[in-house]
């Protein structure tokens, strides 16, 4: 008998599985389903009469020299205003990732000790450190800009600046060389970077540096939290609909120097321990002739904002605690908020990327719910269908296990964010690109894959961006990963014992 | 105008910018721990402190060399992961049940190493001509032990850069872990890495070798051993000389041996220094009729078949007994102390260490020379290929501190001296209490080898 118990289930699954790729091959193809019968019964017409009767029936339609131009004309135009409307392919050309010096490599230990060292009268702000550190997903070669090196740090205005050369110039040379674009030839520049924002802007200081044109569009964006990276992308893209043949770099960053909180208020010690250096430049174009050797083009990019609801505007909140330090303060139920943001996020881009059968139900079990029985479960339709990568913002491990939970996802599709929060840390909204690199770097990026990438950020925000490859690429010689890609993937323990 | 000579000697010349911490670019292995050998265990009270100045002709933007030796010294740590861990009193199984006290170990847990840097007003040349033991000590950043030993780094290193031109590298470490021959070969390791972008020479990390070849039984009248056991048992009185009345004399003996009158390649320049030494330093205390004690810090590496480049504590502290008699013609005293000196160093053998290190291993206790004088050779420590840490910087001189019981009642150490004065020339610096200073530095036999100060003591 016991025996028998686990046979039928087995199977049960296994005649599931098909029934399930039989239904979703119906419902995609359904349009193709319907048209190959109709072929059929033409082809029999056609060849059940001769070629003398199809000519007779030829001839027997009279169309004189008017009817024949009206009609071409009229398709012309209507065909000349569906391309004239069609918004323009926007292309990724290239991107690049800022690799930190070696020298500026934080380990746990050392990270322990200053914190140590400066808190001394606060040995329970370093204790939560320690096992905030112990359970956070992150490895020993992440690294933070020089100026928090010291003992105690000196974020100063100045370090700070230095800190933005360091990583946007790096980034944006390398991005230069990669694509051979000359900085004259840029044409609109967005730079997004939250917590720091001097004057002259970050984008006016890469216009001083590269010497960029007079007539650039250059936008700054700042305070838009972790998300902003996709903000800056959607707003690349509505410009590049707007301006013809032109370019749009973007660079996003983080830059950690003035933000190191150094009070001992623990809900804000959480920022130090997870956010790290990081930058990354993009190339984005509209240009007909780089659709060659473009990586991917942007197909879908929907931004949900939860603010309007006071619960999510406040969870992730910049203030002064009661010492008088500023520090970003982290509600408790910052998951809750991005689970919900996240849900608001998917309604929107479900209907835009999933496959008919998922949609249909979807539409199904909503009906259910809604008139049958409300306490039917919800159907989750099954995002694995849509894309082949994922690119979760790497905010933390709890937010990568909370949204591989919710999208019933399996290991390897949230390794890119996993080990990329193992290796770079926290970068903010550069973080997706470090995951989008990893991918590459492992080789697994493929013509006509869909990558989506999901950012959160403050406020609360939710922004999805859907890129389709545009070409199988080749492994990286150069870039974040090069010199550690084999290492990876690496089993990154519950908690690591410091 | 004496007034103000004296605001600006007072005035700080040396300007601290930051302290930071200097890790391995590579991450160690985690959990890792070294264990000490008994030489160590033995030296764990003390400190050493060196100075290496370096001239330039180059003018460079203040910082641009300490950013430069910073990622260097990154580089350097990748191979001294005893650095870079901390000191811990764990166990880790191996030890038998029997073992109550747990003694010290390095955790290799990736911390990293203390790096002060700092500025200094005028230059090189300036700072030599006029510096006395205490500014000198500036350069050198110390803390001592934490509370919490866990985030004490060992190793500190400081970087002062002069504003005039010219550089100062100060190293200082636990006795724990290191003798002055290791780190001195830690410095020429870090130099030859920023220079060439290769170690010559990385360190080894092991065990004392066990004895080679049994022995019926311990050597009689084992000296060395003697004079360990008498210590570790606390029955040496401590020096009666507080640190801070200590003052330190360098000075530069261009050709000793020749002064001495001997042409014989058989007696080494340390030799005859530290005989020399010995007669002034006990008639400076006001001795007439006996020479004071006076032990010798030797290195046994090349005893012990070691290689210079192993890590760890291989000097030993051996008493130099005198018996001949002392109201002699100063030449004759001369020849009588160095051959006294001599019975030891030409008589030091493996057997002889060996006895002490199986001793030390049933046995606590620190090393302490009391109210001697410690006369600590490191004239081999030069090399034919000169320690730079880039071209155009020029080594100057070099300084040497060891602090804490073995240091006894005075130091006497010497080092090599810097190209270009000769290769059997010697710099030597003294440390002694202010009166016997004054009485040494007036001697008559110590003016017959003509040396050169470089370092006075100004009060």
């Amino acid at each position: 008998m016991p025996d028998q118990a686990p046979m039928p289930e087995f199977s049960s699954s296994v005649k599931l599985k098909y029934v399930k790729l039989g239904y979703q091959y119906l419902v995609n193809h359904f349009l193709s389903f319907l048209l190959i019968p109709i072929m059929a019964i033409v082809a029999v017409e056609l060849l059940r009469m001769g070629p003398e009767e199809i000519l007779n029936v030829w001839n027997s339609l009279e169309f004189d020299l008017v009817q024949v131009l009206c009609s071409s004309f009229f398709v012309i135009f209507i065909s000349t205003v569906y391309f004239m409307s069609k918004p323009r392919t926007i292309y990724l050309v290239d991107y690049s990732c800022y690799k930190p010096p070696v020298t500026c490599r934080v380990p746990f230990a050392t990270f322990m000790e200053h914190s140590r060292l400066i808190l001394k009268d606060k040995p329970k702000s370093v204790e939560f450190q320690m096992r905030i550190l112990e359970r956070s997903g992150l490895g020993e070669e992440t690294c933070l800009p020089p100026a928090i090196h010291y003992i105690p740090p000196t974020p100063t205005m100045d370090a700070a600046r230095s800190e933005a050369q360091m990583v946007i110039f790096t980034a944006m040379d390398d991005l230069f060389e990669k694509t051979g674009l000359k900085p004259k030839d840029v044409d609109i520049l967005i730079v997004n970077c939250s917590l720091f924002s001097p004057t002259p802007s970050l984008s006016a200081m890469v216009i001083n540096k590269y010497k960029l044109r007079s007539n650039i569009k250059s936008f700054n964006l700042s305070g838009m939290g972790c998300s902003a990276g996709l903000i800056s992308v959607d707003l690349a893209r509505d410009l590049l609909q707007v301006h013809p043949n032109s370019n749009a770099i973007i660079v996003s960053t983080e830059i950690i120097t003035p933000n190191y909180y150094q009070g001992n208020e623990r809900a804000m010690l959480l920022p130090n321990c997870l956010f790290r250096m990081g930058a990354a430049a993009i190339l984005m174009s509209n240009r007909r002739s780089d659709r060659w050797r473009a990586k991917y083009k942007l197909s879908h990019l929907v931004r949900t904002h939860r603010g309007a609801d006071d619960k999510s505007f406040f969870c992730v909140y910049e203030q002064e605690d009661r010492e008088g330090h500023v520090g970003i303060n982290l509600s408790k139920d910052l998951m809750a908020i991005a689970g919900e943001a996240l849900k608001a996020n998917i309604t929107t881009i479900g209907p835009l990327v999933l496959p008919a059968s998922e949609q249909l139900l979807f539409l199904l079990s909503l009906i259910g719910r809604k008139i049958f029985n409300p306490k039917l479960k919800p159907y989750i339709p099954d995002f694995k269908l849509a894309f082949e990568h994922f690119c979760i913002h790497a905010g933390g491990r709890a937010v990568i296990d909370e949204l591989q939970k919710n999208l019933q996802l399996s290991g390897e599709h949230v390794e890119a964010s996993r080990m990329t929060l193992h290796r770079f840390g926290n970068t903010s909204s550069s973080s997706l690109w470090y995951e989008l690199s990893y991918i590459e770097a492992k080789g697994r990026m493929r013509r006509g894959d869909r990558v989506w990438q999901i950012a959160f950020g403050s406020g609360f925000k939710c922004n999805s961006a859907v890129w389709k490859c545009n070409r199988t690429i080749k492994t990286p010689k150069d870039g974040p990963w090069s010199d550690c890609i084999d290492r990876y993937p690496v089993f990154i323990p519950e908690v690591v014992k410091l | 105008m004496f007034s103000k000579e004296k605001t600006i000697m007072e005035e700080d010349r040396v300007r601290f910018i930051c302290k930071r911490t200097v890790v391995s670019t590579r991450s160690v292995e985690p959990g890792r721990l070294y264990h000490f050998s008994v030489l160590d265990h033995v030296m764990e009270p003390n400190q050493i402190r060196l100075v290496y100045y370096y001239k330039t002709s180059k003018t460079r933007e203040p910082g641009e060399i300490t950013k430069k030796l910073r990622e260097s010294l990154a580089y350097t740590l990748n191979c001294y992961p005893i650095i870079t861990g901390r000191l811990v009193k764990e166990t880790d199984g191996k030890e038998e049940k029997e073992d109550v006290i747990l003694r010290w170990k390095v955790k290799s847990n990736d911390a990293g190493m203390r790096m002060v840097e700092a500025r200094a007003a005028g230059s090189v040349e300036e700072w030599l001509r006029s510096v006395t033991r205490e500014e000198e000590l500036k350069l050198v950043h110390w803390e001592d032990m934490y509370h919490l030993h866990y985030y004490w780094s060992t190793f500190n290193v400081q970087v002062t850069e002069f504003e005039s031109g010219g550089l100062a590298i100060g190293l200082s470490c636990s006795h724990l872990l290191a003798d002055p021959v290791c780190a001195m070969m830690f410095m020429r390791a870090w130099a030859d890495l920023t220079l060439s972008r290769s170690m010559m020479a990385p360190p080894l990390f092991h065990p004392l070798p066990p004895r080679r070849f049994a022995n019926d039984g311990l050597i009689s009248n084992n000296q060395l051993l003697s004079q360990y056991i008498k210590s570790c048992s606390l029955m040496v009185s401590p020096s009666n000389v507080a640190e801070d009345h200590m003052v330190t004399v360098t000075l530069l003996f261009p050709d000793p041996l020749v002064r001495a009158g001997e042409n014989e390649s058989a007696i080494s320049t340390f030799e005859i220094l530290a005989g020399l030494f010995w007669i002034c330093v006990s008639r400076a205390k006001g001795k007439r009729n006996e020479l004071m004690d006076m032990s010798l810090c030797l290195d046994v590496r090349k005893l012990l078949r070691l290689d210079q480049s192993y890590f760890g504590n291989c000097m030993v502290y051996h008493k130099v007994p005198y018996s001949k008699p002392v109201k002699t013609k100063d030449r004759l005293l001369l020849f009588h102390a160095v051959e006294e000196i001599q019975n030891i160093t030409k008589r030091l053998d493996y057997d002889t260490v060996m006895d002490l290190i199986e001793w030390l291993s049933s046995n606590n206790g620190a090393i302490s020379n009391g109210s001697d004088l410690v006369c600590t050779n490191l004239e081999n420590m030069s090399h034919p290929r000169p320690m730079m840490f880039e071209e155009d910087l020029v080594l100057r001189h070099m300084s040497c501190y060891v602090k804490g019981p073995v240091a006894g009642g005075g130091q006497v150490i010497v080092l090599p001296s810097p190209s270009g004065k000769g290769p059997k020339s010697r710099v030597v610096m003294i440390s002694l209490p202010q009166r016997e200073m004054t009485k040494v530095v007036e001697d008559e036999l110590l003016l017959s080898f003509s040396p050169v100060i470089l370092m006075k003591n100004t009060k």
